[in-house]
């Protein structure tokens, strides 16, 4: 009993160290801070003026297009920010850093986590800054502080899941250009195949039964009822417990995947 | 246990290790060697001769696929944890990170050991002392050149105080002013921290000025062991390198010529002091003679007897590059790593773009 605390400890600080790396990292690259910033907002503007008629349209769901997109900024952000685990593993293994990592005697998982870790962090720091400029550029939000806390966890649950499928597909694939290749293949159609941009109703209907099967929609659905209707808790609830359980399950099949690859 | 018992136990213990990667390509094909406690042991090979993979079973990253491997007293398979404890692994890749600064890639590295924060400020002080980084300490890596990166990689490997260090090419990709000064710094850490050091080079002159002895690999093989000396002593003698042109020119005495490369072989034999003659790849012959200065003349003077011309005559003590021809038959290419380096340098750079 004794001894599993203690390695279970010893994987959470292991863990927190590999993840330390990654947000020292993320601070000195101002760019990418910059980027962080500027991006959500083009989102925000670019498209939001863009489809603005849409929300003209009878049925649509939302008052302005603005409120109805917020969410699916937040998701497409969280989106591109979770591929990021993978490709800084295949980044270290090219640099040599990995088995650094490897030669030193830290728990295995601890790298596979500690991305995760970096991650997630990350993703709540950012969908955080999207908070603020959708609020400064007016869009609505019905369930206050509370709610915008639980659109971050969504948005963390959710970007664990995507760093868990890089984490595994950076197991087995090592360059960066196939991998990066493999994630786009998967997380474009992701996002169009979803309601993140547009109301489910306004598809044709093979793709809209295509989108009710999206895992995207998990996190989605109650993020868009926390901006636009207000609290479901069945909704939130459904969506967390799937997007946690998820999330475990890639991280455990990306540490097996990048345990058998060492061998 | 004093210092003195400890010294020549082995530290290293490794038997009829086999790496075959998946493909079939044997990596490692059965070797068998130990390092002593305190000693500097050195992998000396060409590109591709299984060293790093070598090392990377030592340090537990490779599961062998046949053969035992034992360090620091514990199995690398059995144990990897406890072995990765008490080690140091320096890659050929100056695995730094170029955005943290000095002093927080080895704080960093002190976390993935475990220590406390104490021991890492002290541990740090001292390791970068040691490798001259002091005032640079809190500056980001990215303004380092290549040779203070790879002293601070060295020094991060010595930060939890290993009994073995492992260094897989310390001095790939660097000039040579910079060779040297990483060169010194190996030896002082020997000097300072009393620690059993196993490394891989294909640099010759690396090997001879820091190893106290040296396995060569070829192959997979290890095809000598030995202390520089030793292995210089194996050759036998003072070298020769002559280049023969066999003319059309009648010889002056009336002797024939010799018969094609077998009858200048023994021609050459027959010389007084010469104990070996064999062609090398070049087309010179190399001679080896106990003194070469007595020798020369003497082949100069059979050679001309026979109508053959001398067109090149060198005389040298043999060097750990002849050893290696001598044990393989090839000539180790010193730019060979330098190329390869670059390339993957190149190659790395375009990627980032």
């Amino acid at each position: 009993m004794n001894s599993t605390a203690r390695s279970t400890a010893t994987l959470l600080s292991d863990t927190w160290w590999v993840a330390w790396r990654e947000i020292k990292r993320f601070q000195r690259q101002k760019v990418r801070i910059v980027m962080i910033l500027v991006q959500p907002f083009i989102w925000l503007a670019l498209m939001g003026n863009m489809f603005e008629r849409m929300a003209h349209v009878p049925g649509f769901p939302a008052d302005s297009y603005l409120d109805y997109m917020a969410p699916g900024v937040v998701t497409m952000v969280t989106l591109f920010g979770g591929i990021f685990g993978g490709m800084s593993i295949v980044w270290d293994r090219r640099l040599g850093y990995l088995n650094k990592l490897l030669a030193a005697p830290i728990a295995r998982s601890a790298v596979v986590s500690g991305k995760m870790l970096a991650v997630g962090l990350q993703t709540a720091m950012q969908v955080a800054i999207i908070f603020v400029i959708a609020m400064l550029m007016g869009v609505s939000f019905r369930t206050g502080p509370l709610g915008a806390l639980m659109v971050i966890l969504l948005a963390v649950l959710l970007s664990l899941v995507f760093a868990g499928i890089s984490l595994s597909f950076s197991a087995v694939i090592t360059s960066h250009e196939a991998l990066m290749a493999v994630v786009n293949f998967m997380t474009m159609p992701l996002m169009f195949t979803s309601n993140a941009m547009m109301p489910l109703s306004f598809m044709p209907s093979w793709l809209q039964t295509i989108a009710k099967l999206n895992p995207l929609s998990y996190a989605i659905n109650p993020m868009r009822s926390l901006f636009l209707t207000g609290w479901n808790v069945q909704e939130l609830l459904t969506g967390v417990v799937v997007l946690a359980l998820a999330g475990l399950a890639l991280g455990l099949v990306a540490t097996c995947l990048f345990r058998r690859s060492l061998a | 246990m004093g210092m003195d018992e400890q010294n020549g136990q082995p530290v290293i213990s490794v038997t009829d290790l086999v790496k075959e990667y998946r493909g079939g390509v044997r990596a490692v094909d059965g070797v068998t060697f130990e390092v002593r406690r305190g000693e500097n042991f050195g992998f000396l090979g060409p590109n591709g001769a299984g060293k790093t993979t070598t090392i990377l079973t030592l340090i537990t990253l490779l599961r062998p696929t046949s053969g035992r491997a034992v360090v620091c007293g514990h199995d690398v398979v059995a144990e990897p944890d406890r072995v990765r404890l008490r080690i140091g692994y320096v890659s050929q890749d100056i695995a730094v990170d170029d955005t943290l600064t000095g002093e927080e890639n080895l704080y960093l590295q002190g976390r993935l050991y475990h220590l406390d924060r104490e021991t890492i400020a002290r541990r740090s002080r001292e390791v970068l002392e040691m490798v001259d980084l002091t005032a640079r300490a809190r500056d980001l890596v990215m303004t380092y050149s290549g040779g203070m990166r790879k002293r601070l990689d060295i020094a991060g490997g010595l930060i939890h105080r290993p009994e073995v260090l492992f260094l897989d090419e310390p001095t790939l990709g660097l000039d040579v002013q910079t060779r040297r000064r990483i060169w010194d710094y190996i030896r002082l850490l020997r000097e300072r921290e009393g620690i059993t050091v196993f490394m891989t080079t294909h640099y010759m002159e690396e090997a001879d000025q820091l190893c106290d002895r040296i396995a060569i690999m070829d192959h997979g093989r290890i095809v000598a062991i030995g202390t520089p000396s030793e292995l210089k002593a194996g050759i036998g003698g003072d070298l020769l390198t002559v280049d023969i042109t066999t003319g059309r020119r009648g010889t002056r005495d009336g002797g024939v010529q010799p018969d094609g490369d077998g009858g200048l072989q023994d021609l050459l034999l027959t010389v007084p002091g010469i104990k070996q003659a064999s062609r090398a790849s070049d087309g010179r012959w190399v001679l080896v003679a106990d003194r070469g200065e007595e020798a020369a003349p003497a082949v100069l003077e059979a050679v001309g007897r026979h109508g053959l011309r001398v067109n090149y005559l060198a005389m040298k003590k043999p060097t750990l590059d002849d050893v290696f021809l001598h044990y393989t038959g090839r000539q180790l290419r010193e730019d060979e790593g330098q190329e390869d380096f670059s390339r993957r340098r190149t190659g790395l750079r375009r990627a980032r773009m």
